[in-house]
């Protein structure tokens, strides 16, 4: 059982990673649009690198 | 009729109009559509690849208008001085110097409704050169955009939201959106905090569980272990607690400190009070710790007040009110001749030329020209009065028929339109609040549950000491009015889904708890009993032509003007080319179709044209339509026309013992026969917006409660000062933002359902409060007894929320979800002779 003594410290740093990731997306606006990209997902005829030409 | 029904607009489920033949083919079969705005919007969207807008919209578009080809609608908002005050330099674009030139703007668009919207607006912007981010905010309509005008001007992308059926307006940077998205985000934060710490802690009491309290022989848990999976849980309960429960130690403390005991009082007692004991057990004692409860319990009242959160701040928006009222720009006269500016370059002494049909920009006085100006979204009058040099005309109202040159005499915040903004502020501040009540009975039901648990923590401290902190946790969680709380939001927002099925939207879902207790209504005439505009009533055929010809012919030679008659006619308008097309205010138009000439118009005009004398073959307004070289002309006859439905909600209020009284702007002449014709009593005509105001705050001094139907700029502030405010969708921006309904189509009908819906809102709110007031006040006394564990009351708290969110979904479904085309009776009632 002195696995867990490495484990669940293991899993604090894990926490705090994902703390983390949520704080970043939160904070770069990916949570500000909820309703349009469920609508992207059905768009099967893209056209590739559009996105990535404008955005240039 | 009825054979149009099953016959509805592909585009905006309006009926086609009879005679009609406009077709537009999507996903491969041809859509009737009712006008030539709804096709030129559908043809667009095709011709971009992007019929699946179709599939994906779960709300219909409003009718858009027939927009005429006219390049320099936006040309002002390339100017320097326009993109200076309401754009931004991007900073996403790097380093790059192409990304130096690239500007970020807020614009605010009409008849946003749902996702698809912004999804349509996504890809068409995509499609232009330099444009780089389109978020569209669907709740205000708000769309953020970053683009280069040296590739697209800002112009372009303008006119091309109009063209697909969203108006797009200029938004003064404000601090209020920015505001919201603090909160927004800042409540996201504690949500995914909370989350996360209750999966972690939930983990290792689990373990805890597993291997049960017995010791060590029995198969349990070592003692040292089961220390460190304290020393564990606190390190991650206590600072998540902390962090994610800030909102309810705030609100708490600024309860307190107004002497008053708000839901959070006894939350944040929960919530510390179980925090530190847990952690004065874990460091120096014996017994149990409850971190594993009290972050759940962090996370599922933060998940309620997240949701509330974003429903009130979709109902906000008023600061882009002013901005949608006023036109996108100004022709202002030069010394050599005339240029497009934006509004924010005007200046006072400026003189600035209005055409035909624009709206007038700021305040002043007519130096040249003549025409007739319609001042019925701000005052109410329902005719257009005729202006020469010399008269005042206000910002925000419509030239209709000549052109007028202006000077300005006063901008922005000195024009009466941002007077009537203004009151309108101070009627919403005045508004009762429906949640101080609310308020008044959670604080006394919060009372007494300090007041037990109090009682019961001095019992237990003297027959069993070491029970004293379950039971006075397990009391103030299982007494936690969660659902009390959750009651009443969530069955707002599913009847807010229900009634927009119905065509009716709800910013302020508050007003669908009041409205089954309102008293009176009081509705505004013009535009909101009558339709904007004017209707086609008769058609008598002659000149040699049938009735459809004359329908089609009138609708094509109307095409060049602005005048509400022509509004009436445009439906008929199938796309038949005009030669030589010409408008002649407040007379008519002519023009040459198929190499024949005709004239349409007043009957005097028409006979002066032509050559002859003809006269109006009876009673009202007549329109002469002549073909060159006949000997007779055709006669349309056009009429204001009561709403279709108009006679059904007020037979509908009456008969719910709901008073109704009309206030209108209008002259008396024009109520008075209105006022009969519905059988109304209690009518009051010449009103000004702070009149109507003063008769509602009366009606309610004398104990009422009011609810306001209206769609102009002055039903504004009395739309504020309401207990309930409905607006119709075609009416006035201004009012549209203020309501707390919004009903759409050009009927009545939608508010029918609003007041049959309404019943069954509160009937679902008051089963919620019954049971969650019955779990509450059951729990209790068993909690006291110590027969209800902290984590049991964790999950009954949890368990009868849901129970309240499941029935409030109830609402949602409507009983019927007829086809959207029967929303709306069809808009032109025709005897023909």
């Amino acid at each position: 059982m002195k696995i867990i003594y490495v484990l669940i410290p293991l899993s604090l740093m894990l926490l705090s990673l994902a703390v983390w990731a949520f704080f970043w997306a939160v904070r770069n606006d990916q949570f500000d649009d909820l309703d349009t990209p469920a609508l992207d997902i059905l768009d099967d005829d893209e056209e590739p690198g559009g996105e990535i030409e404008n955005r240039e | 009729m009825n054979d149009h029904r099953g016959n509805p607009c592909f585009h905006c489920g309006e009926p086609v109009p009879p005679g009609t033949d406009l077709a537009v083919e999507i996903g491969g079969e041809r859509r009737p559509m009712c006008c030539a705005g709804c096709r030129a919007v559908a043809t667009l969207i095709h011709s971009s690849g992007l019929d699946r807008y179709y599939d994906f919209r779960d709300a219909l578009p409003e009718r858009p208008d027939a927009i005429e080809a006219e390049p320099g609608r936006f040309a002002a908002w390339d100017r320097e001085a326009v993109l200076d005050f309401h754009a931004r330099p991007a900073s996403d674009a790097g380093d790059d110097n192409r990304g130096r030139s690239r500007q970020s703007i807020v614009l605010v668009l009409e008849n946003v409704h749902c996702a698809a919207c912004a999804w349509l607006i996504h890809r068409y912007l995509r499609q232009f050169a330099g444009v780089s981010e389109t978020r569209l905010d669907v709740g205000d309509g708000r769309l953020h955009l970053k683009f280069a005008p040296d590739q697209t001007p800002l112009s372009a992308l303008a006119a091309a939201l109009e063209r697909i059926g969203y108006p797009p307006h200029l938004d003064t940077p404000d601090s209020g959106i920015d505001r919201d998205r603090n909160e927004r985000r800042r409540m996201l934060r504690y949500l995914i905090v909370a989350a996360l710490g209750m999966m972690q802690v939930m983990s290792y009491a689990l373990a805890k569980y597993i291997a049960g309290g017995s010791p060590e022989a029995a198969g349990g848990m070592d003692p040292e272990t089961e220390d460190f999976f304290r020393l564990i849980s606190m390190l991650v309960a206590v600072p998540v607690a902390l962090y994610a429960g800030q909102p309810f130690y705030r609100s708490a403390a600024n309860h307190l400190r107004q002497r008053h005991l708000g839901l959070d009082v006894p939350v944040a007692a929960a919530i510390l009070l179980a925090l530190f004991s847990s952690v004065l057990i874990t460091l120096f004692g014996q017994g149990e710790v409850y971190f594993d409860s009290v972050v759940m319990f962090v996370f599922f009242l933060l998940l309620g007040r997240f949701a509330v959160m974003l429903a009130r701040q979709q109902s906000g928006a008023v600061h882009s009110a002013l901005a949608r009222a006023l036109p996108s720009q100004a022709r202002r006269l030069t010394t050599t001749g005339s240029e497009a500016v934006g509004l924010v370059e005007l200046q006072v002494g400026d003189r600035v030329i209005v055409a035909d049909g624009d709206v007038v920009p700021a305040d002043g006085v007519v130096i040249e020209g003549d025409g007739s100006v319609d001042e019925s979204l701000l005052s109410g009058e329902s005719e257009p009065r005729p202006r020469a040099a010399g008269d005042a005309v206000l910002a925000g109202s419509l030239v209709t028929g000549g052109s007028l040159q202006l000077r300005i005499e006063k901008l922005g915040s000195g024009t009466v339109l941002s007077g009537i903004v203004e009151l309108l502020g101070e009627a919403r501040r005045r508004r009762p609040r429906l949640a101080r009540l609310a308020d008044t009975v959670a604080a006394w039901f919060i009372a007494l549950i300090l007041i037990s648990t109090g009682l019961a923590a001095i019992y237990w401290w003297q027959t069993d000491p070491g029970s004293v902190i379950p039971v006075v946790l397990a009391m103030l969680v299982v007494a936690c009015p969660c659902a009390l709380a959750l009651g009443t939001p969530t069955a707002l927002a599913s009847a807010t889904r229900g009634l927009a099925l119905e065509g009716v939207l709800t910013a302020n879902p508050d007003a669908l708890e009041a409205l089954p207790g309102i008293t009176h209504v009081v509705l505004d005439k013009t535009g909101t009993l009558t339709e904007p505009g004017a209707r086609l009533v008769e058609v008598r055929p002659g000149t040699g032509l049938g009735r459809d010809e004359i329908l089609q012919l009138a609708g094509a030679l109307e095409r060049v003007s602005n005048h509400p008659i022509a509004r009436a006619l445009a439906p008929f308008d199938c796309g038949r080319p005009v030669a030589q097309a010409e408008n002649v205010a407040g007379a008519g138009v002519m023009g040459v179709i198929d190499g024949r000439k005709y004239w349409l118009g007043r009957a005097d005009w028409v006979s002066g044209r032509a050559g002859g004398r003809w006269s109006e073959p009876g009673e009202g307004i007549w329109l002469a339509l002549l073909a060159e070289g006949a000997d007779e002309p055709a006669w349309l006859r056009v009429e204001a026309r009561l709403r279709i439905g108009t006679q059904a909600l007020i037979e509908r209020l009456k008969d719910s013992g709901i008073r109704v009284v009309l206030a209108s702007g209008d002259r008396e002449v024009n109520v008075a026969p209105v006022a009969a014709a519905l059988d109304i009593q209690a009518f009051h005509a010449a009103m000004r917006p702070e009149d109507k105001l003063a008769l509602v705050e009366r009606l309610q001094g004398q104990g009422a409660r009011v609810a306001m139907v209206g769609d102009g700029i002055n039903d504004a502030p009395v739309l504020a000062g309401a207990d309930i405010s409905i607006a119709l969708a075609e009416g006035a921006a201004i009012a549209r933002t203020q309501a707390d309904l919004v009903a759409t189509g050009r009927d009545l009908n939608p508010l029918i359902a609003v007041f049959d819906q309404a019943p069954r809102v509160r009937r679902i709110i008051r089963q919620n409060l019954v049971w969650a007031l019955t779990y509450n006040l059951g729990a209790l006394p068993l909690a006291a007894a110590g027969l209800v564990p902290p984590w049991a009351a964790a999950i009954g708290m949890s368990a009868s929320s849901i129970a309240v969110v499941l029935n409030a979904r109830r609402l949602g479904r409507t009983r019927d979800r007829r086809p959207a085309g029967t929303r709306a009776a069809p808009r032109t009632a025709l005897e023909t002779a």
